[in-house]
């Protein structure tokens, strides 16, 4: 049985139960009451009798009981007077002498035969008994129509118990249905499955948003982790394979390995690339992020650099607004900036000027460096963030093509991105990072 | 040039132990070789070393709780770690389990040596030295001045800091990554020639003013301020 029909059981077991508790106090209840009050009006009745026959004996008290016979179509009480010996002597209740005292007795009824009644016995003076009994037929039919009543009730809840169960059931079934199937196509190997969502925002749509949102993570990791590991498996055979041959020429070569130990070297720092942007990437990293001014930052690295680019005939000039300030890491944002400085000095002449730009509005903070060197081709534009992609005019100059990967995971993992300016004459790329308001 | 030191080396690896120890000795340094955690954890807590050099991966015991058992014993010797995770989040790791520094593999015996040596002499020169001294050079490090002879030299910052780091070490050799990490707090080598653009600014200016050059280039690891008139 599903969760959802042993929900809609339970719950309509529990009202049945409550009707049939309910039902039973107010029949007992019912009946006790009426069984007092029934003995109440007998005894009065008894009583108003027994007043007769002390004012005027026998012939009175026979007298008033027939009196009170003959309009016994409204009244429902039958009499019947004993003598000594046992014999009735007046009163029509046809039945036996009973003992003194409250009895539920059969008389029998010219009509309708043995009848159940309720009788009150009083001895009176000179032997007589008086007997007066009242039909208990009253009492059945209350007792008949609560029970019907009750039993209306029963059957009506429990139907609509069964029916709420089986609409709630198959309400429930359809909701989860989707995310079953999701699920099932997931495991069977399809991964861009998605839980289906209703229009709404109940429960269900919610749960099947964060479940879609939990996806589209795994998806983002299990990318992360396929482009590693493709990244290693193609872009590392051209390295290792020259190694190997460099290896080979060690003892016949001068210098040979020397060459080698700088290609192993060189290895490792693509190795150490791939995995410091797939730990970018994995975005463990921000747990460690804290409020970094970047025009600090921005301005070290500028001075820092100033001088290398002197020293190779480049000129450094950059423009930093104060205080702009990001949520961050100083090491991962620094080497985004020494990447960008790096791509300039690996693709640009002597000679070429390259200017660090740093400023901001109340949302966002964009950090642009910009040479007037030979600048790239807009159909690379696309292209230039992927790993390993070099552009055909760069594949002589040295580099491993990770160092824009680098920076776009870096901007992305701070809830930023990075692009190519399109409208300027050399190349020119800007940073955006959302900004928070001076550090406090 | 260099005490000698007592040196706790803890690496599973015997052909990296062997290239360590022997790198080690060669300089004169008396090397203890531990290749699991938990001899590790028991050879340092009842020996006194000058330093412990720490491999992250071990059997038995991993590097992180040895050094956090160390530290909980309140034996205060200087560790290095050494680490083939170079991830960001390892070094956190590392330095926040109590590490004095941290060493990613592969690493340059010589980085490994100047960095050791800067552990085990660190008592004696404490961080809240004020005034340094190497021949007729003067640093003071609260006015930010340097003089030689009485005349003042001016310095950008950055070549004050690598200044600093040299007297600091005076004698000793200061790889580009200590450098790196001291001057410009980057704990990773950002593959450029940045130290080398500054460094050369300072040593021409030094030697403007005194006609020497106490600043030697060890080829392959390093620079090294001559202590020695």
């Amino acid at each position: 049985m599903t969760a959802a029909y042993r929900i809609a059981f339970v719950y309509s077991a529990a009202f049945a139960l409550a009707i049939l508790v309910l039902a039973t106090a107010v029949y007992l209840g019912a009946d006790a009451e009426y069984r007092h009050q029934q003995d109440l009006a007998i005894a009065e009745e008894n009583a108003a009798l027994v007043r007769e026959f002390h004012e005027g004996g026998l012939p009175d008290l026979s007298k008033a009981i027939a009196k009170r016979q003959a309009r016994s179509v409204v009244n429902a009480y039958a009499y019947a007077v004993f003598d000594r010996s046992g014999r009735r002597v007046t009163g029509a209740l046809e039945t036996t002498r009973p003992e003194a005292g409250s009895h539920d007795i059969v008389f029998s009824d010219a009509r309708e035969g043995a009848d159940p009644a309720r009788a009150l016995a009083t001895d009176l003076a000179g032997g007589y008994r008086l007997v007066v009994a009242r039909d208990t037929e009253a009492l059945w039919q209350i007792d008949r129509t609560i029970l019907l009543l009750f039993g209306g009730a029963f059957i009506v809840v429990i139907a609509m118990g069964a029916a709420g169960a089986l609409i709630l059931g198959g309400y429930l079934r359809n909701r989860l249905s989707g995310i079953h199937h999701a699920a099932m196509a997931i495991i069977a190997g399809d991964l861009q499955q998605r839980v289906p969502l209703a229009q709404g925002n109940d429960e269900f749509d919610q749960v099947g948003r964060a479940l879609n949102m939990m996806l589209d993570r795994i998806g983002q990791l299990m990318e992360n982790l396929r482009q590693v590991s493709s990244d290693v498996a193609h872009d590392l055979r051209t390295p290792l394979l020259r190694l190997r041959s460099q290896l080979e020429q060690v003892g016949t070569e001068e210098g040979a390995a020397a060459r080698a130990i700088e290609q192993g070297d060189a290895l490792l720092t693509l190795f150490a690339a791939i995995l410091r942007i797939a730990e970018i990437e994995s975005g463990a990293l921000a747990r460690n992020f804290l409020p970094t001014d970047l025009s600090a930052l921005t301005t070290d690295m500028a001075e820092s650099f100033a001088p290398a680019f002197a020293d190779d005939g480049r000129l450094l000039t950059w423009t930093v607004d104060p205080g702009l300030v990001v949520i961050g890491d100083r090491t991962l944002l620094a080497q985004a900036i020494i990447n960008l400085l790096d791509n300039t000095t690996r693709h640009t002449p002597g000679g070429t000027t390259v200017d660090i730009r740093l400023s901001g509005n109340p949302d966002l903070v964009f950090l642009s460096v910009a040479d007037d060197g030979p600048g790239v081709p807009v159909t690379e534009h696309q292209r230039i963030f992927q790993r390993f992609v070099r552009c055909e005019v760069s594949r002589t100059t040295p580099g491993n093509g990770l160092g824009l990967s680098l920076v776009a995971a870096v901007a992305t993992a701070h809830a930023g991105r990075v692009a190519i300016e399109d409208d300027t004459a050399g190349f020119c790329l800007t940073m955006t990072l959302p900004r928070i308001g001076a550090q406090d | 040039m260099h005490h000698v030191m007592r040196v706790l080396l803890v690496e599973d690896d015997s052909e990296t132990a062997r290239f360590v120890e022997a790198g080690l000795q060669g300089h004169g340094h008396d090397v203890t070789v531990a290749a699991d955690g938990r001899d590790a954890l028991r050879i340092g807590g009842e020996e006194s070393f000058d330093a412990i050099v720490l491999d992250r991966m071990l059997p038995g015991l991993a590097g992180l709780d040895v050094l956090r058992g160390l530290r909980a014993r309140e034996i205060p010797v200087p560790v290095l770690m050494l680490t083939a995770m170079g991830g960001v989040l390892d070094r956190v790791d590392g330095l926040e389990a109590g590490a004095d520094d941290y060493l990613v593999k592969p690493f340059e015996l010589v980085e490994l040596m100047a960095r050791l040596n800067a552990l085990g002499r660190r008592p004696p020169l404490a961080e809240s030295t004020t005034r340094l001294e190497v021949g007729s050079l003067m640093m003071n490090l609260l006015r930010r001045e340097v003089s030689w002879g009485g005349t003042l030299i001016f310095l950008q910052p950055r070549e004050f800091g690598l200044l600093e780091q040299l007297m600091r070490h005076a004698g000793e050799v200061v790889t580009r990554t200590m450098f790196l990490e001291k001057v410009w707090n980057l704990d990773f080598d950002p593959q450029t020639n940045i130290v080398e653009s500054h460094l050369s600014r300072l040593r021409a200016k030094l030697r403007d003013v005194s006609g020497e050059d106490r600043i030697e280039t060890v080829r392959g690891a390093g620079y090294r301020m001559r202590s020695n008139s």
